[in-house]
């Protein structure tokens, strides 16, 4: 739910269904700016230093929600 | 402000979906920037929908250059040392040699005197906000951080002197760094990582805080007008009545020097135009005569009315916005007594209450903080300073007003009046009584700067500025008209009169001179009836009685049978007005 929130916040134009399946390839708006804007939305969210190196080649939905998964496993 | 709650904000429609177009002037990427300066943006204008324009990466002076062609209801100009040398930036790789400081302290004063030079024109069509330089830069020099080194002072120095120029010649604000210290320490400002990676230098924590000062500073709120202020524990130390008039005090010697820094502050108030007021539950004659003292450092003649008896507060707050004849959102009520705050607050719901902390200096401090923070303005006006004269000499007029019949009274005024033709979108007070005027108003029209400057394009357009002076003294600039000439019709758009210019018969004067200098035998007005200009409506009520219809044209002889003589003095000044025939 933060997750989807976070892509609702960073692009808003986005239909609500589509964002489970959203990648860099099916989102036109998804540029580099918009990943940092992602990530920094994600760091508020969840209360994490969002490592741009760590999270930067997560271009889906999925890619980061398991990105995430794994960071709170690991904490 | 965080970024999730910015891009919520911005995710709302706009109350009105009105279209705020804004330039963000800076070298780096705007990044957080852009999105907080369009979320403040809302808040402040919930109508609107802002449009941030930005320009190229690393090219402040490029995007200056830009901006001054793009329409806009201002501009925001973001400087950091890298955009005055690109080797005060981190990303900068030229080394820092003595040669190259030494090099950056000869093209910087040179980088500066260009920046200046757009800022002129830019200004010349908008409205301009400078935020910084806000972070530091590389730790060039060989000195310990702890001391300052001579590039820096050297920086510091020019930076200053150039801010101070730029806001005095050229009519720019610029954000205060002691406000922006306050927000955002200068340890936490700056994003390494964003800025070597991405482009854009701030931590969101600082970002946020420069959103929030330049909107802010660019369009700040409505200044309050007027102030109403207890006296014992408030203007002074002591109680008046219990100490008698040389036992309340305001000085070091008695601990109570923060009753001196108010009454410091009042004064600094009224010489920009503030109404100051009295509200005090105590014997009137002790009051006059404590006010008099030698040693008090606001004159009892800067104040008006003194309401000192022992009936309710909020009755003489009613007294005192009567008398003003502004309303009660357009003023502060200061008292030490949470019980007179709230009781006021009860029966003036709209006016703005604040709690004198008798006792505790830095809460007095703070207080003065907040005061000029709503009472703050830009610019002081000859108007505003004539202001509280003016409604003491109004208050005088009024009482002879009744005595006598209305032509004997309007006669002997002893009145003149000047018309100015010039058309200077530029000069401010023509705006501001625009904007600021509520019951004589022909529409309740409002103008951005950019707006008034765009009406005056028309070659057709006409600017009538009304200055008024009589016996009671001078009230200075106090009606406005605009319009334009087309078709033989004078078209009268907007027009404006301040109340303090009431029961003097201006207004009629003020038709019949555009009769005669337009030579227009017919005037239409752009009239729309709105909740406050009853007293615009009444005029109007004498040539049209059988009703107002939005939109009227008046014509010159069914104007000349209903116009009382007229005894003021009428001169004129400025550009010429192209007549209805010529247009």
């Amino acid at each position: 739910m933060k997750l989807t929130r976070c892509f609702s916040l960073a692009f808003p134009a986005l239909p609500a269904e589509s964002i489970p399946t959203a990648s860099v390839q099916t989102v036109p708006e998804w540029d580099s700016i918009a990943q940092i804007t992602l990530l920094t939305l994600i760091g508020e969210e969840f209360g994490l230093e969002v490592d741009f190196e760590e999270f930067g080649d997560a271009a889906s939905f999925e890619a980061l929600a398991s990105r995430l998964r794994l960071r709170s496993s690991v904490a | 402000m965080r970024l999730s709650e910015a891009l919520e904000i911005l995710k709302q429609p706009a109350t009105e979906n009105e279209e705020l177009p804004l330039q963000l002037v800076c070298g780096f990427t705007p990044l957080h920037l852009e999105t907080l300066v369009a979320a403040h943006l809302r808040v402040r204008f919930p109508a609107c929908r802002a449009l941030v324009h930005h320009g190229l990466f690393g090219d402040l002076e490029g995007n200056l250059r830009r901006a001054v062609k793009n329409q806009a209801w201002g501009a925001l100009v973001v400087i950091e040392f890298g955009d005055l040398d690109y080797r005060l930036s981190f990303r900068s790789s030229a080394g820092w040699s003595e040669t190259v400081l030494e090099d950056i302290c000869t093209q910087v004063p040179e980088k500066l005197a260009r920046l200046e030079m757009s800022l002129s024109a830019l200004r010349a069509a908008m409205p301009v906000t400078i935020v910084g330089p806000t972070i530091t830069f590389p730790p060039l020099s060989h000195l310990p951080p702890s001391q300052s080194s001579s590039l820096e002072l050297r920086l510091q120095l020019l930076l200053a002197g150039w801010l101070e120029r730029i806001s005095s010649r050229v009519d720019i604000s610029i954000v205060s760094p002691a406000a922006l210290g306050e927000r955002s320490a200068p340890g936490v400002r700056y994003d390494a990582k964003l800025d070597l990676r991405a482009g854009f230098p701030y931590t969101l924590t600082h970002a946020d805080a420069v959103a929030s000062l330049a909107v802010a500073s660019l369009f700040p709120p409505e200044p309050k007008r007027g102030l109403i202020t207890d006296l014992d524990d408030t203007f002074w130390k002591g109680i008046l009545g219990e100490v008698g008039i040389g036992g309340v005090s305001w000085n070091l010697e008695n601990h109570s020097q923060e009753h001196a820094l108010y009454q410091q502050f009042l004064a600094s108030l009224a010489d920009s135009g503030v109404l100051l007021a009295v509200a005090s539950k105590n014997d009137p004659v002790l009051v006059r005569e404590a006010l008099r003292r030698s040693d008090i450092l606001l004159p009892s003649d800067r104040i008006f009315p003194i309401e000192a008896n022992w009936g309710t507060k909020s009755a003489a707050v009613t007294r005192i916005l009567k008398v003003w004849n502004i309303s009660a959102d357009a003023v502060v009520f200061v008292d030490d007594s949470p019980t007179e705050l709230a009781e006021v607050a009860d029966v003036h719901q709209t006016i703005g209450c604040l709690h004198f902390p008798t006792g505790d200096p830095a809460a007095v401090v703070a207080l003065l903080e907040q005061m000029r923070m709503r009472f703050g303005r830009r610019k002081v006006r000859p108007e505003d300073q004539l202001r509280l004269d003016s409604l003491r000499k109004s208050a005088a007029l009024e009482e002879e007003r009744l005595r006598e019949a209305p032509a004997d009274f309007i006669r002997r005024l002893q009145a003149s009046i000047i018309f100015d033709l010039t058309k200077s979108p530029t000069d401010g007070r023509a705006l501001e009584l625009i904007n600021k005027t509520n019951q004589f108003n022909l529409n309740g029209r409002r103008f951005s700067e950019t707006e008034w400057k765009s009406y005056f394009e028309d070659p057709r357009t006409f600017l009538l500025t009304v200055s008024y002076e009589d016996r009671f003294g001078t009230l200075g600039r106090i009606a406005v008209a605009a319009g334009h000439l087309s078709a033989g019709l004078c078209h009268v758009d907007v027009w404006v009169m301040s109340c303090r210019a009431f029961s003097r018969h201006i207004e009629f004067q003020v038709l019949r001179w555009l009769y005669r200098y337009t030579q227009a035998k017919n005037i239409h007005f752009a009239f729309v009836s709105t909740s406050r200009n009853g007293p615009l409506r009444e005029f109007f009520e004498i040539f049209f009685p059988m009703g107002l219809e939005n939109d009227l044209t008046l014509d010159v002889e069914e104007f000349e049978k209903h116009c009382p003589p007229l005894f003021q003095d009428v001169s004129e000044t400025g550009d010429g007005l192209v007549t209805a025939e010529r247009a």
